[in-house]
């Protein structure tokens, strides 16, 4: 209390003698936000390098490195670590990460004016991250899978729950922007999941044919969900003896954040002139020179599709229920000119800070002047573009569904590039239950990548428990 | 000057930072006597409530009525008859999302505090279905009906009655407004002689753009 006292009084004194300088203010500022150079893109290369050469465990212990080591990349990390899970038979441990960072990313979406605030000042990096719509989106989807790598208990509810996410993310973009929601077209993979677990109760065949009718009506070329809707109509899900294979298939690298410069559009300058003219006597300049901002990048892939074998008799290729690059791609893309306008309002604001640290102390011109003007510059290119993202996703997600007798089996999975292999096919043990549903998840992100193949019900696992 | 302008609005945008901060959620537990939320957009638990209490009431009335002659146990009561709830069909315009398997346990509960019934297991029935390989729509074929209820009488359940319910809806429009009527219908079948009866109960609601749109509508003095 007395030591508080005493440095109330310290201070009084300095204001009172004038002793205080605001450039010293404005260069201590300078030092403590001039750290944030590095973006999420550089520090999740390695980890992502060492997950598509299939070294998940090398990867994983990479992820939390970086997870404990920088706190705001904690939320996407998670995602990434999630992914690493999945893949290497944890799913209960990816739905709960997936669970907690779903909920995160909820409780995010409302705006904190404070990190807002200090974001003008910095970076956008400094700000909670709250995920971009279609990882929202795609929380869900992965939280599904997870579900049926597993029990499948709550497969259903998070199948809803996509698409609850996609309408409710849609009405935001409308009100916000004033325009229609044109990019927030559905994803067939969440009805098709809801009409397949609906389909597997063998009751309601109603409500099968709503969501098959619905996936088709968004993916009118896609032939297997045709088929699959005129099954329901008037057949039933497997013939008695029988059950069915569902082969998820994750196809080639996904969606990920890079830094670009940026242009301002016009419409991004209008609303960073309306940020501007919020926080202060500020006015946007008629031209603002190219800012850093994140773009979203998808690399080209050599592998369009995975062709199913059983027993070695060819079953034909998955077909394309989500296509991640155009989800990513569009809803971003809707909401880039909020971004780049945040940074012209940042920009701005910085520079009216100088001028103004440069006017109170009376050194608009001399060395001191240079001093702050440079410092003032330093101080804008120490700004960096928030690349956070999730980075390990598929550029697709695809399925196809295949009806067998009851017993155990042999699955072949071979990468295919217009309907031709072109990497070492994987191969899966799988027991296939009469009258229901086996579930198989893999990943080819490439034609050179060890890819990674789950399965709900392994014929080996269960030989193991038989045993005992 | 400048300088106070300047640390004044600093100080202003930092005292509005400051101030908003990210809240919570709140949960609060809903008294049973309270009335329900009314959905905006579909039909929600205000519409299904009082469609299903309505449906089952007016089908164990009658029931009550015409079982009243059926033979006695060993206690001198009537028996119960033994129905099968195969299962809720949707038609009706909308999504009901995760209602559907809520109605099927509240019809399901309500049959059961019946004096004149007693339905079968769900999983009994759901084990049935996937032995037989029966579609519930399928089972009004007297072949498939013979298949079926052979498949429960083996579990030991030699059911009476097929109960089925269907939701449907009609929607009106007049320019911004909607107005959609529910129905839930049940149809009981019995089993051993084909005779069926059906019962149904209606909700109206309407869906306004704004909120003189109910007082345009559903103005009294209108008509």
């Amino acid at each position: 209390m007395t030591q508080c006292a005493r440095a109330c009084s310290t201070a009084k004194q300095l204001f009172a003698k004038r002793q205080f300088k605001f450039g010293t203010l404005v260069a201590c500022l300078f030092v403590l936000i001039a750290s944030g150079c590095s973006t999420h893109s550089k520090r999740i290369s390695q980890p992502r390098n060492l997950f598509y050469d299939g070294q998940l465990q090398a990867c994983r212990e990479s992820l939390e490195k970086l997870s404990k080591s920088n706190r705001h990349d904690r939320d996407v990390v998670k995602l990434d670590l999630a992914v690493v899970d999945l893949l290497t038979g944890q799913a209960k441990q990816a739905e709960s990460k997936l669970r907690e960072v779903r909920d995160r990313f909820d409780h995010l979406e409302q705006d904190s004016l404070a990190e807002k605030t200090v974001s003008m000042w910095t970076d956008d990096q400094v700000r909670s991250y709250a995920g971009e719509d279609y990882e929202k989106i795609l929380i869900r989807v992965f939280l599904s899978l997870s579900s049926l790598m597993q029990d499948g208990i709550d497969a259903e509810s998070y199948t809803l729950q996509i698409q609850d996410k996609n309408e409710q993310l849609g009405q935001l973009f409308a009100q916000r922007s004033g325009k229609d929601a044109i990019e927030y077209k559905p994803l067939p993979l969440g009805f098709y999941m809801r009409g397949m677990l609906r389909e597997a109760t063998h009751r309601d065949y109603d409500d099968a044919v709503r969501n098959y009718e619905v996936a088709s009506n968004l993916l009118p070329n896609c032939e297997p969900v045709l088929w699959d809707l005129h099954r329901v109509r008037g057949g039933v899900h497997s013939q008695p003896g029988q059950g069915v294979v569902y082969v998820f298939a994750m196809v080639g690298r996904g969606p990920y954040k890079i830094e670009v410069a940026e242009q301002p559009t016009s419409d991004a300058l209008l609303i960073a002139d309306r940020i501007v003219s919020a926080v202060g006597p500020y006015k946007l300049p008629p031209t603002v020179a190219p800012i850093k901002i994140p773009d979203i990048v998808v690399p080209a892939s050599d592998v369009d599709s995975v062709g199913v074998q059983i027993n070695g008799n060819r079953i034909g290729p998955t077909a394309s229920l989500a296509d991640i690059e155009q989800l990513a791609v569009s809803t971003y893309r809707a909401n880039r000119n909020s971004i780049i306008a945040r940074a012209v309002a940042r920009r701005v604001i910085k520079k009216a800070t100088v001028a103004a640290a440069k006017t109170s102390m009376g050194k608009d011109s001399g060395l001191a002047g240079i001093g702050m003007d440079i410092a003032g510059i330093a101080w804008e290119a120490s700004e960096a573009a928030d690349t956070r993202c999730w980075g390990l996703l598929p550029r697709d997600i695809q399925f196809l569904r295949v009806e067998a007798p009851a017993g155990d089996h042999q699955l072949q999975l071979n990468p295919l590039l217009g309907n031709r292999p072109v990497g070492p096919s994987q191969s899966t043990p799988i027991r296939v239950i009469d009258g229901q549903n086996t579930y198989v998840m893999c990943w080819f992100p490439d034609a050179r990548s060890v890819s990674q193949v789950m399965c709900s019900n392994r014929a080996d696992i269960g030989a193991v428990l038989e045993r005992r | 000057m400048l300088r106070r302008d300047w640390l004044n609005s600093v100080s202003m945008v930092t005292l509005a930072g400051l101030m908003g901060c990210r809240g919570y959620q709140y949960g609060h537990v809903v008294k049973p006597e309270a009335a329900n939320m009314v959905g905006s957009h579909e039909a929600g638990a205000e519409v299904f409530d009082p469609l299903v209490e309505e449906a089952v009431a007016k089908l164990l009335m009658r029931q009550q009525i015409a079982t009243d002659d059926c033979p006695m146990g060993p206690d001198g009561r009537p028996m119960k008859k033994l129905i099968c709830f195969v299962g809720i069909e949707n038609k009706s315009a909308e999504d009901i999302g995760d209602f559907k398997d809520k109605l099927y346990n509240q019809i399901d509960s309500q049959i059961l505090e019946s004096n004149s019934f007693q339905s079968i297991s769900t999983r009994m029935v759901n084990a049935a279905l996937h032995e037989t390989r029966m579609r519930p729509d399928a089972l009004m074929l007297p072949d498939n009906m013979r298949l079926f209820t052979a498949v429960l009488q083996r579990s030991g359940a030699p059911v009476d009655y097929l109960l089925y319910a269907t939701l449907t809806s009609g929607t009106t429009k007049r320019n911004s407004s909607t107005q959609r009527d529910y129905e839930l219908t049940l149809e009981l079948t019995n089993v051993h002689t084909g005779q069926y009866d059906k019962l149904s109960s209606e909700v109206r609601k309407g869906y306004h753009k704004t909120a003189a749109g109910k007082i345009w509508n559903y103005n009294p003095l209108k008509r």
